[in-house]
Formats: structure tokens, sequence, C-alpha cells
């Protein structure tokens, strides 16, 4: 009977707990909802698209390409990315530069975003500090698949 | 036959053996980077150092000869601290490219320098300026930056091919290696020099850039362009998930085989393997009035043996006409003798053969096809030729052209198609002859198929198949088998066949001869 | 004759509006509520030309993304029992707003029209006949969607409702006893009434065990949390597991209006149903000797609100309880109804029947 007893009580309990709650947000929402700005607010919720939160700053992101001075790439075709890529979006074809300091550079670099698993294993791999995952762009959905395979351009730019 | 005792292990060699041989005997490796077994010892690159009790220094395994009672240590203290220094003294000129070194991944200097190096370097001097694209050849390229001055292509110039292009000109740390002027390594063994340069100072430029070392995989084949039988490795990319790379084969490099073809192979059989993935037909086909229609091997070999049938109710068999080439292995000429000739008695065969070109006298061979000594020795009539068409009525024409259809002399076929009822081609690759027959079959080349090979010495050697087949393209000897089966046609007999082993294991039953050297 | 057929129609599609428009809110409310509980949002996306009012437009969107649904049978069901199953939860259930007394009559044009559809002296039992018919919806559903899993939902959806409603209906027998009627309208107007001079003699102050026993009993009799067996969405497979579309959403909407149904009747047993406390028929006539008269149409307007005020409240609390507590067991389940309230509810008819017949 106590056993019961105590059981009751600890609805009791659950029930204040979700009471309080309630009055509390609700008294914050219907602030901000007359318009008073508290420094509280009725939920934690962020409002995705139009309000958005600060990136870490140690964050991987879409790719991005260096480049030389002369706007070449930076990369050297080394295909250490392509290699060391857990879901192998990466491809490189590589070219005979005529400058033989340089002698290899990338014809074709793709990356095919919808493959890609963001470990940032590439960065890490690349000899040059070529390839680097720090634009910030996270929002990469696109309506066709084709959009997901980023370039040589359009990693560059 | 002296004794004597590396690292501890106790072994016994022949008389004259080098240090370096005799730790391989006792399976202990010696790094070594001018040392190749194909030629005398140079000693210049200085990594196969060895201690020797009694000897106050350190000793050149490659060109020292064992004594009786000599205790070599391999492992000792002063031999790897040498070993370091040595690698440190030859990398204090090489450039630090191995990302865009295309010998990344096989090369000698980068695996020495992660087993017995891994030092920092206290090398302050700028590196040393040098052409780092120097053609030296058809379809190479020389860095002389990478260049360790091994001289191994010298000596391999000098030894095997005796033309001696290369040298080494300039002394201490200017020496290159160069060649007289307007006079580039040109013969049909230059291929091998890529292979052979422990660095990456000679590349291939048939390879060079295509792709990684890393990312291939190399099976053995043998080379079926020449009636030699090169032992080869074939080395192919594996594809990526997404993106189609077009091509399979990268590259074909030479296997070692002391009794055919030693340590090399041309440049004809090193750089023809595009037979392997251009054009190849992937599925059988019906041709109608220009118009193919895909079929199933079911299906087709369905056709076939009813045309076959029909022919041997009529007592029409003469009619049928089997074109062959020598690029069949011994256990598909072999059912070609037992199922068309014995069960159907089809006598109108005739091998077309490409024409024989110009050998060069060390490897390549006259004869552009694989078994034809084979195909002597399993009786078959090679000088038989185009007349046995001119025979009687041709109602049903098998042709097997393997990679051959392109060079094979099928000039006939055009003027005589119209006469022939059907008319069947086996072939790995699209030709124009497809449009004159009925019915086209893909089928895998040798690289994709097992078998044995006769090779022009009369040595009989066996492959596996090094790729997977292309598409649904079937081995000559399974469509034999399948089509004797299908018919059938003594079911006792072919049933238990179903591999080339299981053949050659009848072969070898019914007394034919036949050992094979693996 | 016409008019009062008539009069019966309008009622009926007043008080339809009424209970599916409330029904169809009641989800909104559900997750703003639970949202609001759980410090969270909730959906405030639907919107019309830029309009989005709290998400307001969120059931409309829900409703017409289930009528656009498609609208799938299993191969290997009943396809007749299984169409004919969340028509007969539904139906039942819609069906009992008809007894509920939203007001009390009023006068038009020389004709006394009373708030309630379906006037009779058995009401309460008509409401109580048609709820315990809502079995059937699920264990045809369970049934005929011929699956072992939603079979034993089904099945334990019936032993659940079956148990619970011998505790609904015990403890209504005091509720009867103290109020002798079985008409809804005469127990709301017994309730009008004041105890001691001053206290609304509401069931709550006369019975209130009954209360506690009809409390509990109704939220088992809505298969929410925390007596959702027959169907806990996200672990258990439930009755309407092989359903989709419009036919869920029925049985989803059957779910709301028996809370609407079980709030109305708590209001209307417990709370004296439309009763304002110290509102006459001609003004508030407060026990401190105040009087306040107000127009005829002004104290029916208050009555009516005053039930629409308790219902709301009473639905907002069966929201709450719903997103407080976890799940009972099942052999909890079966404890609870059958060796706690039974005992309970006759219990509390012995203990009304000595105290009434002390009193007289």
């Amino acid at each position: 009977m106590i056993k019961l007893l105590g059981y009751f009580y600890e609805i009791l309990k659950g029930s204040w707990i979700t009471c309080r709650h309630f009055v509390v947000n609700m008294w914050f929402h219907t602030l901000w909802f007359l318009g008073i700005k508290t420094k509280r607010r009725g939920a934690v919720t962020i409002q995705y698209p139009e309000e958005k939160k600060e990136i870490a700053h140690r964050h991987r992101s879409l790719h991005r390409l260096m480049t030389r001075e002369d706007g070449q790439p930076r990369c050297v075709a080394c295909m250490l990315c392509m290699t060391v890529c857990p879901s192998e979006c990466i491809y490189i074809e590589a070219a005979e530069d005529p400058d033989p300091e340089i002698q290899k550079y990338p014809k074709t670099f793709l990356i095919d975003l919808s493959r890609c698993c963001f470990c940032g294993f590439c960065v890490e791999a690349c000899p040059e500090d070529a390839l680097r995952m720090d634009t910030g762009k996270i929002e990469l959905a696109t309506l066709n698949r084709e959009d997901l395979i980023y370039d040589l351009n359009r990693l560059i730019g | 036959m002296p004794k004597i005792t590396i690292d501890g292990q106790t072994i016994e060699v022949a008389e004259g053996t080098t240090i370096l041989k005799a730790a391989g005997q006792a399976g202990i490796e010696i790094p070594h980077l001018c040392y190749h077994p194909a030629f005398p010892p140079e000693g210049s690159c200085r990594l196969c150092l060895v201690e020797i009790e009694g000897s106050p220094k350190l000793e050149l395994s490659c060109s020292t000869v064992v004594r009786e009672g000599m205790v070599i240590k391999t492992q000792s203290e002063k031999v790897i601290e040498a070993r370091r220094s040595v690698l440190e003294f030859l990398l204090a000129e090489h450039p630090m490219d191995c990302p865009i070194c295309d010998k990344a991944g096989d090369c000698k200097l980068q695996d020495y320098y992660e087993a017995y190096g891994l030092f920092e370097s206290k090398f302050k001097e700028i590196k040393e300026k040098k052409d780092k694209l120097v053609h030296i050849g058809r379809n190479l390229l020389l860095d002389r930056e990478r260049c360790i001055q091994c001289t191994r292509c010298v000596r391999f110039l000098l030894e095997v091919t005796k033309t001696g292009e290369l040298g080494v000109f300039e002394r201490g740390i200017h020496s290159i290696i160069g060649f007289y002027e307007n006079e580039p390594v040109n013969n049909n063994y230059s291929g091998n020099l890529a292979e052979i340069c422990p660095v990456g100072a000679i590349t291939d430029l048939d390879f060079r850039f295509k792709t990684r070392t890393w990312f291939l995989t190399s099976r053995p084949s043998i080379c079926p362009l020449c009636s030699r039988g090169c032992a080869i490795n074939i080395e192919f990319h594996k594809g990526l998930a997404r993106i189609e790379l077009g091509k399979r084969v990268f590259r074909i490099r030479s296997r070692e085989n002391q009794s055919v073809n030693k340590y090399w192979i041309c440049d004809y059989g090193r750089y023809s393997y595009s037979y392997l993935d251009e054009g190849r037909i992937a599925q059988p086909f019906q041709v109608i009035n220009e118009r193919r229609t895909n079929l199933s091997w079911e299906r087709m070999l369905f056709i076939l043996s009813e045309k076959i049938k029909s022919l041997r109710i009529r007592k029409r068999t003469s009619r049928i006409v089997i074109v062959l080439n020598s690029a069949l292995t011994n256990e598909e000429l072999f059912l070609v003798k037992r199922l068309f000739i014995e069960e159907l008695g089809i006598n109108r065969i005739f091998f077309s053969d490409p024409p024989d070109e110009k050998g060069d006298g060390f490897l390549l061979t006259a004869e552009r096809v694989p078994n034809r000594r084979g195909a002597l020795n399993l009786g078959f009539n090679l000088n038989v030729g185009e007349e046995v068409l001119k025979q009687d009525k041709i109602d049903l024409l098998l042709i097997f052209a393997a990679h051959l259809a392109e060079i094979m002399p099928l000039g006939w076929l055009s003027t005589l198609a119209n006469q022939i009822e059907s008319k069947f081609l086996f072939t790995s690759r699209e030709s124009g002859l497809s449009r004159h027959v009925d019915f086209v079959g893909p089928v895998t080349p040798v690289a994709e198929k097992a078998g044995s090979f006769t090779n022009v010495d009369g040595l009989n050697q066996s492959f596996d198949p090094a790729l997977n087949p292309w598409g649904q393209s079937w081995p000559e000897w399974k469509i034999m088998i399948n089509l004797a089966k299908e018919i059938p046609i003594n079911l006792r007999y072919f049933g238990r066949l179903n591999s080339p082993e299981t053949i050659r294991k009848v072969m070898a039953e019914e007394k034919l001869n036949f050992s094979v050297n693996p | 004759m016409i008019v009062d057929w008539l009069i019966v129609l309008i009622k009926i599609i007043l008080a339809l509006i009424w209970f599916l428009t409330l029904t169809l809110y009641l989800t909104w409310v559900e997750r703003k509520e639970s949202a609001v509980i759980q410090d969270r949002i909730g959906a405030n996306r639907a919107e019309i030309l830029g309009l989005r009012i709290l998400g307001l437009f969120q059931p409309l969107a829900d409703a017409i993304k289930m009528i656009f649904k498609e609208d799938f049978v299993p191969p290997f069901a009943n396809r007749f029992l299984h169409t004919l199953a969340p028509f007969l939860s539904f139906f039942f259930v819609a069906v009992t707003i008809s007894a509920m007394p939203f007001g009390d009559n009023i006068r038009i044009a020389g004709r006394e029209i009373s708030l309630q559809i379906f006037d009779a002296n058995v009401t309460l039992l008509f409401v109580l006949a048609m709820l315990s018919l809502a079995i059937y919806g699920i264990v045809l559903s369970g049934w005929a969607s011929r699956n072992r899993y939603t079979l034993l939902g089904g099945m334990r959806g019936a032993a659940q409702l079956i148990s619970y409603e011998v505790a609904l209906g015990l403890s209504l027998i005091g509720i009867i006893m103290v109020f002798p009627s079985l008409r809804l309208q005469d127990i709301v107007y017994e309730q009008g009434k004041l105890l001691f001079g001053w206290l609304p003699k509401w069931g709550l102050f006369l019975q209130p065990l009954a209360f506690l026993i009809f409390l509990f009993a109704a939220l088992a009799e809505t298969k929410r949390v925390p007596f959702d067996l027959p169907e806990g969405e996200s672990e258990i497979i439930g009755f309407f597991t092989e359903y989709g579309g419009l036919k869920w959403g029925m049985f989803m909407m059957t779910d709301f209006m028996e809370i609407i149904i079980v709030s109305c009747l708590l209001t209307t047993l417990f709370f004296g149903g439309w009763q304002v406390p110290w509102l006459g028929a001609d003004g508030f006539h407060f026990p401190w000797g105040w009087d306040w008269l107000l127009p005829r149409w002004l104290v029916v307007l208050l009555q009516v609100a005053a039930f629409n005020l308790k219902v709301f409240f009473f639905c907002w609390f069966q929201v709450l309880v719903r997103w407080t507590y976890p799940r009972f067991r099942y052999d909890q389940v079966m404890d609870f109804g059958w060796k706690l309230l039974i005992p309970l509810s006759l219990f509390n008819i012995v203990a009304t029947g000595i105290i009434m017949s002390v009193i007289r």
C-alpha cells in the first residue's frame, strides 16, 4: 500500500515537472509574442534556415583547391587524396606540365560530394596543402546528382 | 662447396657464389640498388655492405665471393649504421618529389628509406640542379636529378641488347646518364630500362602519370603476341565506385622466367595491351540486315547446335568449314580435334594465322601467334589453306578469331559471304568482319582465360586468367564443351570436362604427351 | 414537423462542426503543448501566403497530406473488413457527441430548443454503449489486417478496453445514485443546485472517489500514453499498423475525438456540465446575498462558454498526462484495472449507499 502511494507520489511529481515547464515556457512565449524581448526564451530551438549557429572554426565543409600566385592549382595530381579517400569520391586525371619543376598537374579533378563523407582524410593526406575543407559551405543540397560532382573550376572558385 | 654462416644460419653454397646470392638462398634480403642478377656486379651504390668476421671494414656483398667458413652479419649495428649513412648520401642529391614521381610505390630507394633510413636530413645545401625532362628514347624520359648513377641502364644496354646507347658522362656530383648526339635509345627492349631503374629516373611515357602504382593489381600471365611465350605480369586497375576509367590494364611488366625470357620482354609485347580493353564485344549478338540483336550464349549455342544437328541428320557435315588460328590453347585445339573432327566428322578445317613478320633475334619471333608449335604437336596440318573453301558448298562457317580478327587473312569472307548460309564468328573485339557474319560471340583473350601454350622451343606453359572476362565473354573451350552438351554428343566424354585442368588431365590420360610447365 | 427535423439537422451540423474542428485543432494543441513542455517550439512551418500564425495551418496541411496519400490495402488483408474498421471506430465515437448537453434550453420564436441533439432518459447509457462499441473497430482492424502482430494489438486493445469499461460503468453508479437520473441533462440540472447553501452541487464534491476512478478508467479508454498498449506507435506494433493515408487518419481522429468525449463526460458528470457556479436562469445569485441579473441570451452564452472552457481544460489536461508519463507494463495495466479500480468503485457504491441512507 505504501509502495502504491509512493507510486502516486511519483506520478504527482512528474505532473508537477511537466506543468512547471509548461507554465514557465508559456510565460516566456507569451512575453515574446507580445513583443517583450526577455533574455530567456520559451524554447531552445534554433530556427535553422532563418537563424544560423556559428560554425566551429575546426569544422569540415565544402572542399576548396588552393592556388599558386599565378592562379594555377597547387595540386600536383599525386593522387594521395584519391588513395586515402574511404568513399572513393575523388577522381584525378593527371597531365604533363611543360614546367619541369612542376611536371604534373591535374587535368581533371572531381569530387563527388554525393559520396563524400567529409572525413577530411584528403586534407590530411595532401602534401602540397592544396586541398582544404574550410569554406564554411555546408548547405550543399541540389536537385540533381550531377550538380554534386564538383570539378576543378568549382573547387577553385 | 664452401660452408658459410649468415646471421647465425649455416648454409652450403656453390663455389663462386657472391654473399648477396648466398644470403638470398638463406632467405635473408640484403638491400641493394645497383646490383641486378642479370649483370655482373658494379658496386656503385654501396648499400649492400655486410660485416665479415675478421675483416676490418665492411664488404660489398654483391661482389664478394664466399669463402669456406665465412661468418657474415647482415644485421649488426655497424651494418645498419652504414646503411643509414649510405642512404643519407644517396638522398643528399635526390629530389623529394615522391608525390609526383611515377616510381613511388615501386621505388626501391623509397622502400629502403622506410626500412633502414628514417633519418632527419642533415644537409642544408641546395640540391644540385639537373635536367628533369630528357627524352632518351621513344618511350623513355630521364630525370637526371632523381638518378643515383647505379648504371643499371647502361649495363643493360651493354650486356643484354649490346647496343650501348647510354653511358655515364661527367664526374663526381656532376655525373649524368647521357647518350651521344642524335643517338637515343632505339631498340625493341627499351621499355625494360624503366622497369630496372631502381628509382624514378627513367620513366615510361606510356605509363607516366596515367595512374599510381598502388592502385594496380598485378597478376601473372603469358604474352600471346608471338610464339616466344614470355612471362608477364598484367597490372590492372580494379576500377572506381562511380567513375568509369575506360580501361583496366595500365601496363604490362616482365616476369622472371629463366627458361624463356629471363627478366625481359620486348617493347612490342609491353606496349600492345590496348586490345584487352578497347573495342571489346560484351554480349553475343545476331546480325540481321546490318542490325544487331543481342542474344544470350544459351540461345546462340542452341541455334548453332540446331544447325549442326540438321546438317548431321542429312549427312552433310562435309559442308561445315571451321577456321582456326594458332592463338587457341592446346586444350582448345584438343577439343577441336575430339569434337569437330572425330565426333562430327568435319574435315574442312584450316588455320588462318596472320602472316609472319620479322623477328628481332632475341625474344620476339617471326610467328605472331602464341601456339603454332602446339597445333603442330597435336597433329594439325598447318599447310592446308583457303583451298578447303572451294571443295564443296558451305552451309555453316565457324571462325575462331580470338583477338586476331583484324590481322587474320580473311579477305575471302567478303566475296564468299553471300554463298554461305550461316556464319558464326567468335572474336573478342569489334572488327569489320561482323558485317559479313550472322552471329558474333565474344571470346576472352589470353589474359582472361586459362590454358597452356607450347612456345617456339617446344616448352609447354600453362597460365591462369589474370583479368575477369569482359562482359559475357566466354573462352573458346567453354563454347566447345557447351556446344557438345547442347547437341548432345558423347556426354560421357565431354560431360566431365569443365575446365582447362580437366581437359589437360584427359589429354594426359590419352597419352598426348602433356607435361606442362607452370 | 419539418421544422423539428430541420432544427435537429442544424443541431447535428453545428455539433459536428464543433466536434471535428476541435478534433483537428486538438492535434495542433497536442503538438504545441508537448513542444512547450519539452522546451521546443513545435510545428510552425505550414504557411498560407506567407502567413504562419503559430502553425495553425498545420492540421490543414496534415489533413491534405492524409487525403492524398495512397489508399493501400495489404494484399493479404480482408479488404471489406479492413476498410470497415476505421469507419466503425470513427462512427461510434462521433455519434456520442449527440448526447452531450451544451447548454440550457433556449427559446427561439416561441419554440423550446434544447442544446442537445439527442435528449432521452437514457443518454448516459447511450454514451457508455457507444463507447463500448468502439472496441469493434479496434478488434476488426487488428483482425482484418491478417497480420499476427496487429491481431495481438487488437486483442490487447479489446482486453484493456473491456477491463476498464467495468470500472468506468461502476464508478458512474455512484453518480446515478446521487443524481437519480440517467439523463445527462437532468444530471446537469441537479448540479446547478447548491450544497450547504454555497457549494455548487458538482459530482466532484459529492463523488470524489468516483471522479478519480472515472478519470483513470477514461484515460485508459482513450488508449493513449500511459495506457497505449494497443498501439504504441514507436515501440509496440499495434492494431492499425497496416493502415495508411486517410484510414489511418481516421483512427488518429478517433483517438482525439475520444479525448474530447471523455472531457465532455468529465465536465458533464463531475464539473457541472454547462453550469456556472451560482448562475441561475435569470442571472447570478451569489451566496453572500448579491444578485446580478442578466438577460436570458447572455446566460445561455455564459453557460455554453463555461461548458467549452471546462472541456478545453480537460483536453489540455489529458495532453499533459500523455506527455508526462511512461507507458504501463501490460500486467500493470491489468492489475490497476482489476485489482484497484474495480474494488474501489464497488467500495464507492457501498459507501455512497450507506451515507445516503444515513442522511435520509
